[in-house]
């Protein structure tokens, strides 16, 4: 190692963070982990949101298609009813 | 160690503690995958060293110094002399980021070339030539100074 080499060690010797540095890592690390607890809570309660919005949805979309069949069997019916009048008046003339 | 690399690559205090933090903030959210202190101590100055070449790619506000920037200084330092520390320091932050963590990790930490290589991620020839350029630089720009060998 020459004296330029012996220069760099010293010009690059190791420096130290400002006072306190641990304790501000240390209370950023205490941060997160209150941060991270009702994130938690939240993922759980949006998990719980969503299912529940999709049985709704759900029922709403059975609810639909069951009064769309009833429309559907009462407009048969109807049709037939009126297939039925007119074949009786026909009988009748 | 973790500070350290990040303060003399990017020549900005709190730029290095707030990387500083985050890496041992890092480390502290993947503890249980570190098996030793070695491996803790090489899992640090990995992550320090990506995270200050992140940060210099990302820092746009203050433009590198160039070489022909920094100051003639008033008195020729001579070995020894902090003066020559000083005029190192701004000399290696004129050299390109991965020149200049080549150096940091070779002067700061006293790592061999292929530990280099590995914490850089970078070929062991390519480790090498940055060291032997920037020496080379170095010494030139020095020259130029009037700091000669002693």
């Amino acid at each position: 190692m020459d004296w330029l080499e012996d220069e760099l060690k010293n010009a690059l010797s190791r420096k130290e963070p400002g006072e306190g540095f641990d304790e501000r890592v240390l209370a950023a690390a205490r941060r997160r982990n209150v941060v991270a607890m009702p994130r938690r809570w939240m993922a759980a309660a949006a998990a719980v949101i969503v299912l529940a919005g999709a049985g709704e949805a759900y029922r709403w979309h059975r609810g639909q298609e069951a009064k769309e069949q009833v429309m559907l069997a009462m407009r048969i019916t109807g049709h037939k009813l009126n297939l039925v009048q007119a074949r009786i008046a026909g009988e009748r003339q | 160690m973790v500070f350290s690399v990040a303060y003399h690559f990017l020549h900005d205090r709190d730029l290095a503690e707030e990387i500083a933090q985050d890496v041992f903030l890092s480390l502290h959210r993947n503890l249980g995958a570190v098996e030793s202190p070695a491996h803790a101590a090489h899992w640090l100055r990995k992550v320090a060293v990506q995270r200050s070449i992140d940060a210099a790619r990302r820092r746009t506000r203050r433009p590198q110094v160039a070489l022909d920037d920094v100051a003639e200084p008033s008195e020729r330092p001579s070995p020894g002399d902090p003066l020559l520390g000083d005029l190192l320091r701004k000399l290696i932050a004129t050299l390109p980021e991965s020149q200049r963590m080549a150096m940091v990790l070779r002067y700061q930490e006293d790592l061999d070339p292929s530990e280099i290589a590995d914490v850089m991620g970078i070929p062991l020839g390519t480790v090498k030539s940055h060291i032997q350029r920037s020496l080379a630089l170095l010494r030139e720009k020095l020259a130029r100074r009037g700091v000669g060998e002693r």
